[in-house]
């Protein structure tokens, strides 16, 4: 189990880190949240032993962190990093040598990756002659070249199309099932909360919510009544969301309200072909945990730098 | 696992300076570069040789006009002759000599190189074509002094073999005690030579140093590779593997440089010879030193773009190292050269050229060798400190003011993205 506790970080005036802990088990995939400059980056830096912290302490199965057991862990940037001129292969090998491996065991372990990922056929390409999706597909396999115990992700699916996507989460599935932890960062949390069975969500340097998907998203005050109507109709509850021209009407209630009379309420002014009485989504949880509306949110989204 | 071994530091560094080095053959330009350098150092050699060789060399060929007449009895051809071959003898060359009814036909032999000189017995002159070769002169000039004295004690009335006995000396032996003669002409050309192919290396190996450094702080590929190895492993590997690529051209071009004044026909002093393979030796040196600023240079840059501007130093130092070698390198014996000689920058590129004269003492190479290795350690100790601390600092060009100051150990701590761990 990797272990977080209390890790502080401060970069001159700025205090990117201030007490982050978090815990990832064997066999357990998480999340790691939050809007960009939380200091997702900077814990998964000191996860990986890339910059010197503060105060806290990192441990692996009860020790602290050290380079022999981060032999065992397997890392992707944010930033994707590989020489762009180094065939592939090459690549993998030389990177397989430097986690430990034999010439031989890196190699048939490159080669196994490529094959897995689709790219067996590029392995004698130059990293710099493949799409970006398939770099990044190179990238994973770095990160997996030493059967890791431990993978820590950097936001792994961004800019994947929907079938690299779902390679991804196929293969990261069946990391965990044998009993790899795994740590991703994503901002994509419809993938999180379908991929992930924990999140932890950071803002501004501090964990401010973390634990079971589902448990969180359950145990929120809050519940989502949605209905559709056959034809369009207006607005029945005063600050629902409207949609599908006038047909869907969504609206947030406190958790201790009756569905069955929300329905009935409804039904009153039109013909209902669907409705639904659901807790909130993920990003519905994120948001209310980083302490923003849904507006607030999309208007910062727009000043934030694309990542 | 088995298949999983613990990496010692001496693993890590040697598979990363395998990389390099790996890279570094790979590309064609080095093979080229390579084979024609050491093809251009063969043909030097190979073109000296042919160009002295329309003669056995050392021989000197002289035209005599004896007499416009040409009615000369045959015992004074004999005599002019011999007296020709005896003193070119004491200066361990031979002499041929062609004798000439009139003076024209003596001119354009020496015009068109048939002959190195033409002596004008009537005229009593010798003529040369161009400038006056010194040695071929006093060698002429003592062969008219034995014909003139063997006429003179002929008409005195003496038997020719009275003459024999009187005129038989043993030659004086040339040596040398002050050895303040001065370096030859080859030795400053070998030594010329020697300091203008560092300084090309050095440069060009140098730059590779420098845009790697740069090329792996850009692609961010630090990040994945400072994972599993160390800042300094990573330095120590860069500048191994692209100085073992490096140093393999030297080699071969100094071990060309040695065939081809082998080939040349050219009489070498040993100086020269002892002095070459050791300029393998200043090479390594300097390319430690210098490779190691221009690692440390590329890694206060994020952009390729920045990478000549962040080596400006560096390359100034370089270039007025090999400058200076143009002024001190041609009065190899003055205090001002021995003492620049043993300046760490200065001496991979000054003291090849003193040794090939002859100027530099055993004492004085150790010494600099010395000091040299001993700069190059202090230079790699305060490079890897640096470099620990900003290859993960991505952005705007470092200043080498600021990279000085993350040496304070109170800034250490608080400096961005430090890779430092155990």
């Amino acid at each position: 189990m990797l272990t977080v506790e209390g890790v502080s970080k401060r970069f001159g005036p700025l205090l990117a880190l201030d007490g982050v802990g978090l815990e990832v088990q064997r066999g357990e995939i998480v999340g790691f949240l939050g809007p960009n400059g939380a200091g997702k980056t900077t814990t998964m830096r000191a996860i990986m032993g890339l910059l010197t912290i503060d105060a806290g302490q990192v441990t692996w199965q009860g020790s602290p962190v050290d380079a022999a057991a981060r032999q065992r862990f397997g890392y992707m940037p944010a930033e994707r990093g590989m020489y762009q001129r180094m065939k592939v292969r090459e690549h993998l090998v030389y990177y397989g040598r430097l986690s430990g491996l034999t010439a031989a065991a890196a190699a048939t372990t490159a080669d196994t990756w490529l094959e897995r990922l689709g790219l067996g056929a590029r392995g004698g390409d130059t990293v710099q002659s493949l799409s970006s999706g398939n770099q990044q597909r190179v990238q994973l396999a770095l990160a997996l070249i030493n059967e890791p115990d431990l993978l820590v992700l950097d936001e792994p699916f961004a800019g994947l199309d929907p079938i690299a996507v779902e390679t991804l989460s196929e293969v990261l599935r069946e990391q965990v099932a044998n009993g790899v932890a795994l740590l991703l960062s994503s901002h994509q949390l419809d993938l999180v909360a379908e991929v992930c069975s924990a999140v932890v969500i950071v803002d501004q340097g501090r964990v401010v919510l973390q634990g079971d998907v589902n448990q969180l998203r359950a145990t929120s005050p809050h519940r989502y009544v949605e209905v559709e109507f056959a034809t369009p109709t207006a607005p029945i509850w005063g600050d629902a969301s409207v949609s599908g021209g006038g047909r869907r009407h969504r609206i947030s209630v406190s958790g201790d309200v009756d569905p069955a009379v929300m329905i009935d309420d409804a039904r009153a002014h039109g013909r209902l072909v669907g409705y639904s009485f659901s807790p909130p989504d993920l990003s519905e949880v994120f948001l209310s945990a980083v302490g923003r509306t849904t507006v607030e949110v999309h208007g910062a989204a727009d000043d934030a730098e694309p990542s | 696992m088995s298949d999983r071994n613990a990496m010692s530091s001496r693993a890590v560094i040697r598979l990363v300076a395998g990389r390099e080095i790996n890279q570094r053959l790979r590309v064609k330009s080095f093979y080229i570069t390579t084979g024609l350098l050491v093809l251009f150092i063969l043909a030097v050699g190979v073109v000296t040789r042919l160009a002295g060789d329309d003669d056995a060399p050392g021989v000197i060929d002289v035209a005599v006009v004896l007499d416009e007449a040409g009615d000369v009895d045959a015992d004074v051809f004999r005599d002019v002759q011999d007296a020709l071959e005896a003193s070119a003898a004491a200066v361990d060359r031979g002499a041929t000599v062609q004798f000439f009814d009139d003076i024209e036909a003596a001119q354009v032999a020496l015009e068109d190189g048939d002959v190195d000189v033409a002596i004008d017995a009537v005229g009593q002159r010798a003529l040369f074509d161009g400038g006056v070769d010194q040695e071929v002169f006093a060698v002429v000039q003592q062969a008219w002094a034995l014909v003139e004295l063997r006429t003179s004690l002929s008409d005195a009335g003496l038997e020719p073999e009275q003459i024999d006995d009187a005129l038989t000396v043993t030659p004086l032996a040339a040596e040398s005690v002050g050895g303040d003669e001065g370096p030859s002409g080859l030795a400053v050309l070998t030594g010329t030579l020697a300091a203008i192919m560092l300084f090309l290396s050095l440069q060009t190996f140098g730059t590779y140093v420098l845009t790697g450094v740069v090329e792996e702080k850009s692609s961010a590929v630090v990040e994945v590779l400072l994972v599993r190895a160390r800042a300094d492993q990573l330095l120590a590997g860069k500048v191994i593997g692209i100085g073992v690529a490096a140093l393999t051209q030297f080699a071969l071009a100094v071990a060309a440089g040695m065939v081809s004044l082998g080939l040349s026909g050219v009489t070498v002093p040993s100086e020269v010879w002892s002095a070459l393979p050791i300029t393998v030796l200043w090479f390594l040196g300097g390319f430690a030193l210098y490779s190691t600023l221009f690692a440390l240079a590329g890694s206060l840059v994020s952009r390729q773009e920045e990478a000549q501007t962040a080596a400006a130093p560096i390359m100034y130092a370089l270039v007025a190292a090999y400058l200076l070698v143009f002024i001190f390198g041609y009065v190899p014996e003055s205090m001002a050269s021995t003492i620049m000689s043993l300046i760490p920058p200065i001496a991979p590129l000054l003291m090849p050229m003193r040794m090939a004269a002859g100027a530099a003492s055993l004492v004085e190479v150790v010494v600099a060798l010395v000091l040299l290795l001993a700069a190059t350690v202090a230079t790699w100790k305060l490079a890897a400190r640096i470099y620990e601390q900003v290859l993960l600092r991505r952005g705007s060009r470092i200043s080498w003011r600021e990279a000085l100051r993350l040496l304070r150990p109170e800034r250490a701590g608080r400096s961005g993205a430090s890779a430092k761990r155990k």
